[in-house]
């Protein structure tokens, strides 16, 4: 009888452990994947031409763009985002602020800082938004508007922004982040170059911590000084570097960040723009694109392009760092069990087998698989119910292919890009590239737990994301 | 099994961190390079600017030739873009008597993409004997659709594109979808313009190379292309359809409120969008009762672009228009009395 019950203990913990590895095996799988695609799709790309090549190239035929910036409790940046925003390099745009009811001074300061006054714009309720209190214009710039309105989201601000926008195209971009001044020259080009099928366009999204920032501007790029926004660095070079040009150059590009993305408004607003309310806003708009264009049967491309670059503050405390990976999580089991029909669906294609099977195995089972071989695989082998090689293996999979995945990252962008100025940069982030896969990504995985739990419990709750202001890092 | 993800872990991750000290170990020797030519770069545009007070040739031919090709090339063409008249023919000249076309030459026949859409700029730009040689043969053998345009705009401005059916041909059917055509045909030559409207006309063009062509011919202003356009205006594609309304708008034509009133009523918004928007240019009164009827369009593109064409018309568009806005509520009438509100509050 006791023999039955240790044989029953140990195939189960077997067969949980072979799941376990089996789950990471094919994370690690689809890793290595996007990094040969990735490198592949970097170097049939061709080397960047300089900003005034571009401007000389390409100004006389880019299209128009409308910035669309939502501003919640940003009074601390954003009179000096704008301005940046308003020096970009574009022939042709437009910057629409909405202050998203915030209960900080981010309207005075804006009224203040650009002597605004209220003025109407006939525009189209295309999109459904809180009410809008008012919209100012700019005597000193008529490239600016400004729309005040009844706090509603960032995705219910940028729906408003999109209602209000006269563009074909529109570009998001939150209003802490600075974005180089050839940016949008830059995100413009596949509508340039492919305007029949172009829908929506990502660029990279790049830390700001440690650089220096003067005008709004990143004169010098430089490494934080803290840990934790230096891991984040390896982490956004692997997700854009790595995930998202994979992912484009096989069309199947699912997330075109929030933070930084541009879209053709008419396909934005033919699929409802974007959805109010949901902690994936960003991800749930791609899927949406990609399903009405399967579905419409149009030839479309969601691209990435690693050039045009827009900085960011990270999070420099455990507190912040863990709630918003917690919210990401959700956004992103919020969107795969919304759109679960679109899985393992042929109507789909590659968006349904290879986008989702992927948010399936990294996103909805990979933190789960991970926390609980933390826990599960070393008790195992330490009761003696599992052999060593369990745990050798499940080393493998979350220490050492993960150095080799974050380092690989690294090498692509030192190959193509090489946007870090000097060596010793390069060799503070290597050393980063290995440790953080101790200690760092277990965190993660444990705040992803957590965000599985908040999603169950239907919290909806964005947390607090305090700021210190980009400006104030130049100081 | 177990063993072997063990294994190829460890061999990948040794190696991934080899190959990272070893692009370390680049990027601290290519970054000495970078700075001695960054030194180069500000020691000719110094040169440069000298030149501009002194035209002193000879000095500015030894401090071209002191320096690596590539960057003279970097720093001069980026400075000739802000020289115009006597001075920029002497730097052209001075940078073909140092021989930096050959240099450009080579390089559009070797270099990355990138750099070889750069040379076909610099070669038009710098007018060199090679110059037209080297980019019909680019034209020709280039595998970049990017370089074949950019090598087609480089003929055109010197004057030697071969012709247009010849050159889109060249191009490729990938490349008649990118918007850089509009650039070529904008800077296509006048005395060739009909070339561009019989290839425009042809049935067999892409209705997107066709509306390219015909946004080009209207601004040339030429009288003589209206009935042109208003042939196109009633194409079956809408782009086609849509850039022929939009020449009519800009040039005009005695059968315009005929064809416009039609295109109105297209069945493509974005056509009814421009015909509003052409008809507010031309501003015939008869245009305002059409114009009326698409306030109630289903499309807010079309009834805001038909408001606005109101406006322009005149006093007559306008009392239209405030008459639409006193009536009874309705899609005109909200229409019609949010595009009068537009400008500051009061």
């Amino acid at each position: 009888m006791m023999s039955d019950w240790s044989h029953g203990i140990v195939l189960a913990a077997s067969i949980l452990s072979w799941i376990i590895v089996g789950l990471g095996t094919a994370q690690t799988v689809v890793y290595l994947l996007q990094l040969l695609i990735a490198g592949y799709a970097l170097s049939q790309r061709p080397p960047v031409a300089r900003s005034a090549l571009l401007w000389h190239r390409y100004s006389d035929v880019a299209p128009p763009i409308a910035l669309i910036v939502p501003a919640y409790n940003e009074e601390l940046n954003v009179v000096e985002s704008v301005h940046s925003m308003l020096a970009l390099e574009y022939p042709n745009f437009e910057v629409i602020v909405v202050n998203d009811g915030s209960r900080d001074g981010t309207l005075e300061r804006l009224v203040e800082g650009f002597r605004l006054v209220k003025f109407h714009r006939p525009y189209e309720d295309a999109l459904e938004h809180q009410p809008v209190r008012g919209l100012y214009s700019s005597p000193m710039n008529e490239r600016l508007i400004v729309i005040d309105k009844q706090n509603g989201g960032k995705a219910d601000a940028q729906n408003a922004g999109i209602n209000v926008c006269r563009a074909p195209i529109f570009c998001v971009i939150d209003g802490d982040s600075i974005l180089e001044p050839d940016a949008l020259m830059r995100a413009a080009q596949p509508f340039i170059d492919d305007p029949e099928r172009t829908i929506a366009v990502g660029g990279t999204i790049r830390i700001a911590n440690g650089s220096r920032i003067e005008s709004g501007r990143v004169r010098e790029v430089g490494l934080p000084k803290n840990l934790l926004p230096l891991f984040q660095v390896i982490e956004y070079l692997r997700s854009f570097l790595m995930a998202r040009l994979a992912w484009s150059r096989i069309n199947t590009l699912m997330l075109v960040s929030g933070a930084f993305g541009v879209f053709l408004r008419a396909e934005v607003v033919a699929v409802g723009g974007f959805t109010r309310g949901s902690m994936g806003e960003d991800l749930d708009l791609v899927i949406k694109l990609h399903r009405h264009m399967l579905d419409k049967g149009r030839k479309y491309r969601i691209q990435f392009i690693p050039e045009p670059v827009c900085w960011t503050e990270a999070p420099e405390s455990l507190a912040v760092l863990g709630r918003q990976r917690s919210r990401w999580q959700r956004g992103a089991l919020e969107c795969f069990f919304r759109y679960r029909s679109m899985l393992f669906n042929p109507r789909y294609g590659r968006v349904g087998f290879l986008g989702f099977g992927h948010m399936l195995i990294v996103d909805v089972l990979g933190p789960i698989a991970e926390v609980l071989g933390y826990i599960l695989i070393p008790a195992f082998c330490l009761l003696g119910i599992l052999s060593f090689q369990y745990l050798l293996a499940f080393t493998a999979l979350i220490f050492v292919y993960g150095v080799c995945v974050s380092v690989c990252s690294l090498i692509l962008e030192e190959a193509e890009l090489q946007r870090f100025p000097r060596a010793s940069h390069l060799v503070v982030l290597t050393v980063a590239a290995v440790i953080e896969n101790f200690g760092y990504r277990q965190l993660n995985n444990f705040w992803r737990v957590k965000g599985w739990w908040q999603y169950l419990r239907a919290d909806q709750n964005w947390g607090e994301m305090t700021r210190t202001g980009l400006s104030e890092k130049a100081k | 099994m177990l063993w072997l993800i063990w294994s190829i872990s460890v061999f990948l991750s040794i190696g991934s961190i080899m190959v990272m000290l070893l692009l370390i170990l680049r990027r601290a020797l290519t970054g000495r390079r970078a700075e001695a030519n960054a030194h180069a770069r500000q020691h000719l545009l110094r040169a440069l600017i000298s030149f501009s007070q002194s035209r002193d040739r000879e000095t500015l031919k030894k401090a071209i030739l002191a320096e690596p090709a590539d960057v003279a090339l970097d720093a001069g063409f980026e400075f000739l873009a802000l020289l115009r008249g006597d001075e920029h023919d002497d730097v052209i000249t001075i940078f073909n008597e140092c021989g930096l076309p050959v240099h450009v030459g080579a390089q559009l026949r070797k270099s990355n993409e990138a750099v070889r859409i750069h040379a076909a700029e610099m070669l038009a730009a710098l007018r060199s004997a090679n110059a037209v040689a080297d980019l019909l043969s680019a034209l020709d053998n280039d595998r970049s659709r990017e370089v074949r345009i950019a090598a087609a705009i480089g003929l055109c401005d010197l004057g030697a594109l071969p012709p247009l059916v010849i050159t889109l041909r060249k191009i490729g059917v990938a490349g008649q979808r990118s918007r850089r055509l509009i650039e070529l045909f904008k800077r296509f030559p006048q005395q060739r313009i009909s070339e561009l409207r019989d290839y425009a006309a042809r049935a067999d063009t892409v209705p997107f190379v066709k509306a390219a062509a015909i946004d080009a011919l209207a601004r040339t202003g030429d009288p003589q292309l209206g009935g042109f356009f208003c042939r196109a205006a009633r194409d079956a594609a809408p782009d086609v359809a849509a850039s022929a309304v939009r020449a009519l708008g800009r040039i005009g034509h005695p059968d315009a409120s005929v064809i416009l009133a039609e295109a109105m009523a297209s069945s493509d918004w974005a056509v009814r969008s421009d015909a509003a928007e052409a008809a507010g240019r031309l501003g015939l009164p008869a245009f305002i009762a059409p114009l009326a009827s698409l306030l109630d369009d289903d499309a807010w593109t079309v009834r805001h672009a038909a408001a606005k064409a109101m406006r322009a018309i005149g006093p007559n568009g306008e009392r239209a228009l405030r008459e639409i806005a006193s009536n009874q509520s309705s899609r005109s009438q909200r229409t019609a009395s949010l595009v009068l509100s537009e400008g500051p509050a009061v």
